[in-house]
């Protein structure tokens, strides 16, 4: 079934651990790779800094897709942050599918600093998902 | 008097649809409460109280007050001249309905509140009589008759096979004369049945309290040390207070983003300990004890002195869903002395 | 396995529960007990509080006594210096695990007094049955609820008036006591079975059922925070609801903020929550909570290894470790 939005463009907050995922944003921009401009980079110390109820508050302010970003397991600057990650967003993200949230709404990837093309890929891959979903509206704030 | 068969209500919900917005009872997921009627809606006319009392039609748990954008100059888009479509309550108990002429006393009395007043004016209200209430009914002890609800627009009588209508306010006259179609005249032996129904209800009490002296002695136990015993187990959730048909306290909020914002009014509860939280830290009730305290007071002492009323119907909703069993009952007896009953 | 509960009658038991209390006071054991009382109604059992050796005939132990006294404990402690004895059910024993694990309580100023339990009725099953009026009193005696309805007597086969948390109980025995009352009971036959039976009906749905399902569920909610004032692992000495500034959660009754209350509260709880029910017992609009809860527990079993939380204070709560090899609910390429 070809769903179209057309004329949609979603809001795409991503969190960016500063050590990786932003330095993997940055590569891209220096790289010159293009990629989808619906994405908002928000730059957190670390993928295990971000609270849920961050994500939530996205969604609710107007988020269509919200990522978290991350370095890959073992590659912590902070040694285990992200494992942490890993185990708490596996937990939610589980409970949001429950809730009956759309699994592409809300996306982990793990992407370093070295993975300049990686992190332009993802972007506009979740960038396609979300337009593709729609605007959210199960999560969104009527105020 | 008018009456209609029930296996005809349907026909007579439809009707009332197109007058006006309608809601009824109805059941989903083994609670009861008011929804918006539409076609094909079981309405539960058997359940004594709906989970959130019928004060939610005048003063909603949320609402906007008013929204504004700061430009060139300052927008304001007033909500309450807005509040307040026509509506129409089907099968509201007259312990709620008793309810709102005490939550009248608090909206309507000089300055009345806007939005309020217009809901209200807006609104008419069937009460369905009551016939048998549960054990955590004590509605008689505040004077109300069960069985007729006077403040009510128009009074149901389910007697049985049929329900019999009085139109008793002019509102009602209005709504009985627009469904006169699906009506039929009732005969003096219909009347007489209504009559027979109504006084079933005065024995089949098994809960009373005495309220003779409450307020007074509550007038002087400010500081007792009853409430110091009392509070202990209370939890400090809403439960009794957003249950409460005549709890009335709100807090107002502001949603703002960049230039524009919303003012909303929700209702709020004395049992949260935030309710009296002030900017600079203070909290002039900082603990469970002093919201306990003040809850009973202002229900028996407070509001009484205020308003000649006690803020209480006896419809029952916090001695049968306060998760700790903490209430209106066990003070009005305890502090009260009231024991008869039971 | 030979289902074998409490053997009351059940005046004896409370014979105990009021012997043990009394000589904890008069012994200067503790210089107050909490454990539970009988109220206007045969359906209520709340939590009391006594200091003085003479008042422990208010004790009681019956179909009813359900309410978890433990949370109590965290008010106690800082209002009072000295030491509590506690009456506890195998439920509840697992919140004096979960304050104990959280750092929130400490151990030496509680005496513990463990109660095993064959299961808590269930007043709305009674009243189905039987007219609410009508009954004096419930008591349960082996397998049997025996009721005083009106004149007669009724006796009928408990497990089906039993709560339905009771049914899916694994731990009737308390987990940690000082003193245990009586003879420890065997857990129920089908609790393993029906642990997990509501949360994969609710999985079985498609994403838009879910939701829809879901919806309906919040929407009855009325924001009183009964779910979160009565769970022992909500423990925060300010609770992120209540913070006005930052205010993570609009006071609002919005179904997105609502949806929002029910997700982070479920989280908190997440690997922490110990499957007392309460919060859905309590709750008075009947929004499944158990259904939130359960669904992470079986989460964290399936993807971390089983976990069953407040059986031992001094292990590490699953969201709150790792292991290297850990498998991811995202795409991690």
């Amino acid at each position: 079934m070809p769903v179209t939005n057309e004329g949609f463009e979603p809001l795409i907050v991503a969190f960016c651990c500063n050590w990786c995922s932003y330095a993997g944003a940055d590569l891209a921009g220096v790289s010159r790779m293009s990629y989808s401009s619906n994405v908002r980079i928000i730059r957190v110390p670390c993928s295990s800094r971000v609270n849920p109820s961050f994500i939530i508050r996205a969604f609710q302010r107007g988020a269509d897709g919200v990522l978290v970003a991350g370095c890959h397991p073992g590659d912590c600057h902070y040694h285990s942050g992200n494992f942490f990650t890993r185990r708490r967003l596996t937990v939610l993200k589980q409970m949001m599918e429950y809730l009956g949230i759309e699994p592409e709404r809300f996306q982990v990837r793990w992407i370093s600093g070295s993975e300049g093309a990686k992190f332009a890929m993802v972007m506009n891959s979740v960038a396609e998902e979300i337009k593709r979903l729609g605007p959210n509206r199960k999560l969104r704030d009527v105020r | 008097m008018k009456r209609i068969a029930k296996a005809n209500l349907a026909e007579l919900l439809s009707a009332m649809a197109a007058e006006a917005k309608l809601y009824v009872p109805a059941e989903s997921d083994g609670i009861v409460n008011f929804v918006s009627w539409q076609e094909g809606l079981a309405v539960e006319l058997a359940a004594l109280n709906v989970l959130v009392p019928p004060k939610k039609f005048f003063y909603p748990q949320t609402e906007t007050v008013l929204k504004y954008e700061m430009g060139e100059d300052l927008q304001i888009e007033d909500f309450a001249c807005k509040a307040g479509e026509k509506a129409i309550l089907f099968a509201v108990r007259p312990c709620d309905v008793s309810s709102f002429a005490m939550m009248d006393k608090v909206y309507l009395e000089e300055p009345p509140d806007e939005a309020y007043r217009r809901r209200r004016e807006n609104t008419t209200v069937i009460a369905l009589g009551c016939t048998e209430p549960d054990e955590a009914c004590f509605c008689q002890s505040f004077d109300i008759d069960a069985a007729k609800a006077p403040g009510a627009d128009v009074l149901a009588v389910d007697t049985g096979e049929e329900l019999a209508l009085v139109a008793q306010t002019e509102k009602g006259e209005e709504l009985i004369s627009a469904l006169n179609g699906l009506l039929s005249e009732a005969t003096s032996g219909d009347e007489n049945k209504v009559k027979d129904e109504q006084e079933k209800i005065a024995d089949r009490y098994v809960t009373s309290v005495s309220l003779r002296g409450i307020k007074e002695r509550l007038a002087g136990m400010f500081a007792a040390d009853y409430w110091e015993r009392l509070y202990k187990r209370c939890i400090g959730c809403g439960t009794c207070t957003f249950l409460c048909p005549t709890c009335h306290c709100f807090d107002l909020q502001e949603y703002a983003a960049g230039n524009c914002g919303e003012r909303i009014r929700c209702w709020d509860a004395c049992m949260f300990a935030d309710f009296t939280q002030m900017a600079g830290g203070h909290n002039p009730r900082p603990s469970q004890k002093e919201r306990v305290r003040q809850r009973f007071m202002h229900k028996l002492n407070y509001f009484p002195q205020q308003h000649g009323d006690y803020a209480c119907v006896g419809c029952g909703r916090c001695v049968r869903k306060c998760p700790v069993n903490l209430d209106i009952l066990e003070v009005i007896r305890e502090a009260g002395g009231g024991t008869d009953g039971l | 396995m030979q289902q074998k509960v409490e053997g009351y009658p059940l005046k004896e038991y409370t014979t105990k529960i009021c012997q043990i209390a009394k000589e904890a006071l008069e012994n200067r054991e503790v210089t107050a007990i909490i454990g539970w009382r009988k109220k206007d109604f045969w359906w209520q059992s709340p939590v009391v509080f006594l200091e003085d050796p003479a008042d422990v005939q208010q004790l009681v132990w019956d179909p009813f006594t359900i309410y978890s006294p433990v949370k109590f404990l965290l008010d106690w402690q800082e209002s009072c210096a000295a030491k509590v004895g506690i009456f506890v059910k195998g439920c509840d024993s697992r919140g004096i695990n979960r304050l104990l694990q959280d750092k929130r309580l400490e151990r030496e100023r509680v005496a513990v007094y463990g109660v095993p339990c064959g299961g808590k009725a269930d007043a709305e099953k009674i009243r189905a049955s039987f007219p609410s009026k009508e009954i004096k009193s419930v008591t349960l005696i082996g397998e049997e609820l025996v009721l005083a309805v009106g004149e007669r007597e009724e006796r009928v086969k408990a497990e089906a008036y039993l709560l339905d948390k009771c049914l899916s109980c694994r731990h009737p025995n308390p987990v940690v006591y000082d003193k245990l009352v009586w003879e420890e009971v065997s857990p129920r036959q089908y609790a393993d079975e029906s642990r997990f039976a509501r949360v994969q009906a609710v999985e079985s749905l498609v994403t838009e059922e879910r939701f829809a399902y879901w919806q309906r569920q919040f929407d009855r909610c009325i924001r009183c925070f009964a779910c979160r004032n009565t769970c022992p692992a909500c423990n925060c000495r300010v609770c992120i609801f209540d913070q006005a500034e930052p205010r993570w959660l609009g006071k609002a009754n919005d179904p997105a903020d609502t949806l929002n209350y029910h997700i982070i509260r479920a989280f908190h709880v997440a690997g922490r929550c110990f499957e007392c029910g309460e919060c859905e017992r309590i709750c008075p609009a009947g929004v499944p909570l158990q259904e939130l809860n359960r669904k992470l527990i079986k989460g964290i079993n399936d993807a971390y290894g089983d976990y069953e939380a407040g059986l031992d204070p001094t292990d590490v709560p699953p969201l709150g470790t790792y292991r290297g090899e850990d498998p991811a609910g995202f795409d991690e390429s």
